[in-house]
């Protein structure tokens, strides 16, 4: 499903002609399978944010490649990555990046607007996934009526709502409280399972990098393998 | 996404922001209204000055002058060009003429011309038929007006002081003789510019009246003989004129460009209006350049809105791209939002200018005139502000124009936005 093989990033920091490289990722090497949820793991600064930026097409690596589903997409331009992201992939932030000015129905249906699908297709698909997230009652909510969780799950539900293959998540629940990561958590874990899609998880924290069927570690760039699931929630 | 979604989406950003985008679509109406009531004065006064010149009953005529009378060869000629009905020999006699009826006298000017010639011709006529015999005259609508008895022109002399002295004028329009002059006979004494003396006194008869004058300003007292009154009269000192008369106005330049190539002192009324027509073009364009500025300036409202708009969604627009919005949709988006100010700035501005117009041509004759202590001006036919649909499609095309251009950048940096960066951003 997504391969990447010998992914290098570099950062220029400092002031102009008194820049100091910084290597971000250091020949990566990784494969995931579909179905499957895959954590990284690591400190603030450690590149796994970087990773997933750079799957995502947010921004170009230096070498390597990045295949998903037998495509190559490291050297996609702006507007070829824009239009796999839609088709491919799904987002979910820590700070949720809902839109403020539109309810939790117009969030959820926004990337099906973009791919063009028709008003009553949307309306269909959009009701259909409120009742699996259990958000049906907030439909004609603004993002600021939510609690954090609640909006946690629209951003869930907006990243699936065109049948993605595979979810990136960052840091899904660095703004939640314990009780709150965890039914968020499950909520991953149930979608993994019923809807078999793939998640690729970045956090921070070990215990969240628990529920993936196999972790990842991010430390200065390199990126090591270091365990399988052993945590159910 | 579907047209009438990216519709929705640029409505509800320009909902939201709805003080903001009032403020820019006046600022753009104003600058369009202005465009287009500045140019529609340029308009308004060609309309006014080509309908003189086209209400002018001589429009389809050719005037040509000759050292002498016109040789029967050059008339032949003339003649025999495509779409020239009729050529017109007229003279018109040196000194005019005093006429004398009953107590009352007048002097007018005198014309004799081909009555042959004149009765192909549409009828110039109000009343009464064209002289037969060189005792026959016609006379001017104002014939009867211009003979006056010594109480009338005491009368007028009186009247004209109490003009004067109220800064206007008097056109002695209320004296002279009422009654009707049809087939009542008159004496007529020829004056001789080089003897200075009347001719002898000789009684004509008036059997036709010509119509009254298109413009109501304009007083005719003459009389028209038939050229047969040179057999009478061979002494006469005249000056031979001839006018040509064409078909249809289109076919007055053809027949002039060809006259005129063939070294023939020809002149039209039509001339005047290409002229005329030139003139307003360079002045209409004149006016249209001062009121683009106006534009412009409008337009930094625009780029300043546009801008601040991309500013503010720097996040939602880093949302869009990370799910998937291409950049060409961002610029879309951002474009047709300006291009809906533009709409909208230009739609009232077409509306506003149209009422600026009504209203200027209701009030100014009355303004212009106070303010001149002239003449009541309502009453003559002048237009002082014209909006034709090409000064609407012009305006409303730079109005457009400019304002796409002033949210293209703004639209340009939008799609620049990079997504890690917006995404960054608090909300």
């Amino acid at each position: 499903m997504i391969t990447v093989n010998s992914l290098k990033h570099t950062f220029l920091i400092g002031k102009k002609g008194n820049e100091k490289k910084i290597e971000v990722l250091k020949d990566i090497d990784f494969h995931i399978e579909r179905g499957e949820i895959v954590s990284v793991v690591g400190k603030s600064g450690s590149g796994k944010s970087t990773l997933l930026q750079t799957i995502a097409g947010f921004m170009k690596p230096d070498s390597g490649s990045i295949m998903v589903n037998n495509t190559e997409i490291a050297k996609y331009n702006e507007k070829q990555s824009a239009a796999f992201r839609l088709d491919n992939f799904g987002f979910i932030f820590q700070n949720f990046q809902l839109l403020p000015a539109q309810t939790v129905f117009e969030n959820i249906e926004l990337p099906l607007k973009l791919k063009g699908v028709s008003r009553g297709i949307r309306k269909k698909k959009v009701t259909e996934l409120l009742q699996k997230v259990g958000l049906t009652e907030v439909a004609d909510h603004y993002p600021n009526e939510l609690s954090g969780g609640q909006q946690q799950r629209v951003s869930i539900a907006r990243a699936m709502i065109t049948n993605p293959p595979i979810i990136l998540a960052d840091e899904p629940t660095g703004s939640l409280d314990s009780q709150t990561e965890k039914e968020i958590l499950a909520l991953i874990q149930k979608l993994n399972k019923e809807e078999n899609l793939t998640f690729v998880i970045i956090t921070h924290d070990e215990e969240v990098a628990l529920i993936a069927n196999r972790q990842f570690r991010m430390t200065d760039g390199v990126l090591v393998r270091v365990g399988g699931m052993t945590h159910a929630f | 996404m579907l047209f009438k979604d990216q519709l929705q989406f640029v409505f509800q950003h320009m909902k939201k922001n709805k003080l903001r985008v009032t403020m820019t679509v006046l600022a753009a109406m104003i600058g369009c209204a202005f465009l287009i009531v500045l140019a529609s004065i340029g308009f308004g006064i060609q309309q006014t000055l080509k309908n003189e010149i086209l209400n002018d009953e001589d429009i389809t005529q050719i005037e040509l002058w000759n050292d002498g009378t016109l040789s029967s060869k050059d008339q032949k000629f003339i003649e025999g060009i495509d779409h020239v009905k009729v050529v017109l020999n007229r003279a018109e006699i040196s000194g005019g003429v005093k006429s004398i009826f009953e107590d009352r006298e007048g002097e007018s000017n005198a014309l004799m011309v081909d009555m042959g010639a004149q009765k192909e011709l549409p009828s110039n006529l109000s009343e009464g038929r064209l002289p037969k015999k060189s005792s026959e005259i016609v006379v001017g609508y104002h014939y009867a007006q211009n003979l006056l008895n010594e109480a009338d022109q005491a009368e007028i002399e009186r009247k004209s002081k109490e003009a004067d002295a109220a800064g206007t004028y008097y056109d002695g329009s209320e004296e002279g003789f009422k009654g009707d002059l049809l087939n009542k006979q008159v004496t007529l004494q020829f004056y001789d510019e080089e003897t200075t003396e009347y001719s002898e006194p000789a009684t004509f008869t008036i059997v036709g009246i010509l119509k009254q004058p298109s413009y109501e300003w304009a007083v005719d007292s003459k009389v028209l003989f038939s050229d047969s009154l040179l057999e009478v009269y061979p002494n006469l000192v005249t000056s031979p004129s001839s006018k040509i008369y064409v078909d249809s106005i289109e076919n007055v330049m053809p027949v002039l460009d060809l006259l005129k190539e063939q070294n023939y002192q020809v002149y039209s009324q039509v001339e005047q209006l290409d002229e005329l027509d030139m003139f307003f073009l360079i002045f209409k364009i004149g006016l249209i350049f001062i009121g683009t500025i106006a534009i412009l300036i409008a337009s930094i409202g625009i780029f300043n809105t546009m801008t601040m708009a991309v500013t503010e969604r720097t996040r939602e627009i880093g949302v869009l791209k990370a799910i998937g919005a291409s950049p060409s949709l961002i610029q879309r988006l951002f474009l047709m939002e300006s291009s809906f100010i533009g709409v909208l700035g230009t739609g009232l501005a077409i509306i506003v200018s149209y009422g600026i117009s009504f209203a200027a041509n209701a009030v100014l004759p009355y303004v212009v005139s106070f303010a001149l202590s002239d003449e009541d001006l309502s009453s003559y036919d002048i237009t002082f502000s014209l909006i034709p649909w090409s000064l609407v499609v012009i305006a409303g095309g730079i109005s457009l124009i400019v304002a796409i251009i002033s949210g293209w950048r703004p639209a340009r940096n939008a799609t620049k936005i990079e997504v890690i960066q917006a995404l960054r951003q608090e909300l």
